[in-house]
């Protein structure tokens, strides 16, 4: 039972594991191309985003800081996928969120415990309903989820935009941002100097809500028999409609608390350039982290390490491009997809261990 | 009433067709992939890596006419890519073009900072914009000359493959084939059609197409390359194609009309003083529209065609019992 169960473990992970080994082979490659020193790039990347100089230098601490927004927009991709719904629609609703959080923060005065939950509660409720959106015109009239997303995220993000450039900004300043919210609305952090806090602590339960939902819940089985196969489930009874919009009420108030967290726990307001790609960094989480939650969870600290090292390691010390993170995010992504090329592999590490319990059976 | 209409201008509809233009190559490309049966939905990273290598080669061998021949190679290169990853590992085609997009946005940037240092955004004073041709005796004609001509030759080109895809698909015995293969993959194959080899092609020109388009950007409208130039243009021609219905002509209106959404919105933040993040809304604005058009016409399409089908079942009853009282 137990070896069948660490089998099947190995199964899913090694194909994403083989894939992030494949993509820091292409990183070595492109690192050769512009004549920069190998191993030294590799040690570099990995002690600088995930390493720690002294206590309260740490940037491995400011990795999980960048992660926390990360494993909540990972996590809104993981229910929108797992009901079939192909929305990337995670960037809009996390703007969204943030300008609801944001706005709250410094028009409502409110005791401290109760206005972050006031915040975040808005900034779910803004998320969901601009999830709503695309999940309405597909169940209804099957609007392409992919294409409406991608439309919705362009235009919050010029409205955010606007609207930080002119009604909610703040002063005169070169960069436009809003008014800074109230202290009473700050999340604490753990380790001063750092923002890595609270938001870190509500990621965590918030993948254990989803993984609940999703495997044990009446509602997270039937949204993920829908996803699987909608005819299956409409065979059995299961409303794949009502379940597809659940699922992107849900996504949506994920990725839309993301963007409070953001705010309440980092920026402390919102500014000019305020979305970073974030929507879309936690669609690859998703993929990369085989659509589970625990997966987006390593996955989006991965990440964020990946970033910061090349963008503090390879960029400051080895004036190496920082886009080179992103590049290799990019391949990891496409082997991820191209599964089929480990297969090989993957049957030759089965039979190894096969053949490992077998000897171990006999002794 | 004369206030509202001075923002039609002939400059409109010049600016209007050469907005278009790099729409209408994507969006030729994804229709003949959707008759193909292959969904291209990585049209936004081979227009982003056309502009690159465009401007590249441009540089590198002194000649924007080769730039543009090297930037259709490419995104050709990158379709031929794709269908070998799609025929022989069975890849994702979503998953593929989510991360080809991440890929090609990453690794520009990437190259163009190893290439010329921490720039944001790169020119080159020797890169030669691609002149624009007055086409001579069209020219002189009144209103319609200055209309129909005074482009750059990507904009003529883009005109010409609309014609030339519209003979291929519709006169031609390989069009035919392709759009077989697109409605029924397995019955064309049993009746000796290549389908992968159809596939393969559609892809690959559609790459190219795709890569000229954003060439177009890169060293035909512009004379530079910055993050991200492509700018969702991709996706539009996407909704383009689909608006168009798949057919030559309709995508080539359907560009247009994207096109003029475009050059609306620049134009009127010239004009008046709107805020112009709102205003850049427009063309996103009419793309979610058309999504939901699309949506609905062949939701309407359906309900018809269950409609005929159901008079027909009532016309067939009605007549039974006449036939058996004979």
């Amino acid at each position: 039972m137990t070896q069948n169960r660490l089998l099947k473990l190995l199964d899913t992970i090694m194909v994403p594991v083989l894939a992030m080994i494949s993509g820091l082979i292409v990183m070595g490659i492109l690192i050769i191309l512009i004549k920069k020193p190998l191993f030294e790039s590799y040690a570099i990347l990995f002690s600088t985003g995930f390493g720690c100089e002294k206590y309260g230098n740490c940037i491995f601490i400011t990795a999980l800081e960048r992660a926390t927004p990360l494993i909540f927009t990972g996590l809104s991709a993981v229910v929108a996928f797992r009901s079939g719904m192909f929305s990337i629609g995670q960037e809009g609703q996390y703007l969204v969120g943030a300008v609801a959080a944001a706005w709250l923060g410094y028009v409502i005065h409110l005791p401290p415990i109760l206005h972050p939950l006031l915040l975040m509660l808005a900034a779910m409720l803004a998320g969901a309903a601009y999830g709503w959106i695309p999940g309405i015109l597909r169940v209804k009239l099957g609007v392409n989820e992919l294409l409406a997303t991608i439309m919705l995220n362009s235009i919050a993000a010029l409205v955010t935009e606007h609207l930080v450039q002119f009604p909610m900004r703040a002063d005169k300043s070169t960069t436009a941002h809003s008014p800074v919210i109230d202290k009473t609305a700050y999340l604490t952090s753990f380790v001063p100097g750092s923002n890595w806090g609270m938001g870190f602590v509500i990621a965590v339960i918030a993948v254990i809500v989803v993984l609940l939902y999703l495997w044990r819940t009446k509602a997270g089985y039937e949204q993920r028999m829908a996803g699987q196969s909608k005819l299956f489930a409409l065979y059995g009874g299961i409303p794949s409609d009502k379940s597809a919009i659940r699922a992107m009420l849900i996504s949506g108030a994920l990725a839309g608390l993301a963007g409070a967290v953001e705010v309440m726990g980092v920026h402390h307001r919102i500014m000019t350039g305020f979305s970073t790609g974030l929507g879309f960094d936690g669609l690859t989480a998703a993929i990369l982290g085989q659509i589970h939650p625990i997966g987006v969870f390593i996955v989006a600290i991965l990440f964020s390490g990946l970033k910061l090292g090349a963008q503090l390691g390879l960029q400051l010390q080895l004036e190496i491009p920082r886009e080179l993170g992103g590049t290799i995010i990019g391949f990891i992504i496409l082997f991820v997809a191209a599964g089929k090329l480990y297969e090989d592999s993957i049957v030759r590490v089965r039979n190894w261990f096969a053949r490992r319990n077998s000897h171990s059976l006999k002794g | 009433m004369e206030g509202f209409f001075s923002v039609f201008t002939v400059e409109l509809l010049n600016s209007g067709i050469r907005l278009a233009t790099p729409i209408l190559l994507a969006a030729l490309g994804g229709a003949l992939c959707n008759q193909a049966g292959v969904l291209n939905l990585a049209l936004e990273s081979k227009m982003l890596l056309g502009a690159f290598v465009g401007i590249l080669a441009a540089f590198y061998l002194g000649n924007s006419y080769v730039g543009l021949l090297v930037a259709m190679a490419a995104g050709g290169l990158l379709g031929l890519l794709f269908a070998f990853l799609y025929h022989k590992y069975k890849v994702d085609l979503v998953i593929l073009a989510i991360a080809f997009n991440l890929i090609i946005v990453e690794l520009t940037v990437f190259v163009m900072r190893a290439l010329f240092g921490n720039v944001g955004s790169w020119s080159d004073p020797s890169i030669v914009r691609i002149p624009d041709i007055q086409i001579p005796i069209l020219h002189d004609i009144p209103f319609i000359g200055p209309i129909l001509s005074g482009y750059n030759i990507i904009v003529y080109f883009s005109w010409l493959v609309t014609i030339a895809m519209f003979i291929f698909l519709y006169k031609m015995r390989g069009g035919r084939h392709l759009r077989a293969v697109g409605e029924n993959k397995s019955a064309a194959e049993t009746v000796g059609i290549n389908a992968v080899l159809l596939q393969t092609l559609a892809l690959v020109i559609s790459g190219a197409l795709a890569g000229l388009g954003g060439a177009f950007l890169s060293i035909g409208h512009l004379k530079l390359f910055t993050r991200n130039m492509s700018n969702g243009r991709g996706w539009i021609a996407i909704a383009a194609a689909m608006f168009g219905v798949n057919h030559p002509i309709g995508v080539f209106l359907a560009s247009l009309f994207f096109g003029f959404a475009d050059a609306f919105s620049v134009r009127i933040q010239n004009v008046t003083d709107l805020p112009p993040n709102l205003v850049k809304l427009l063309p996103n604005v009419a793309t979610l529209l058309v999504l939901i058009i699309i949506a609905l016409r062949s939701k309407i399409a359906l309900s018809m065609a269950r409609r005929r089908f159901r008079s027909q079942l009532r016309a067939d009853e009605a007549a039974r019992p006449a036939e058996t009282s004979l």
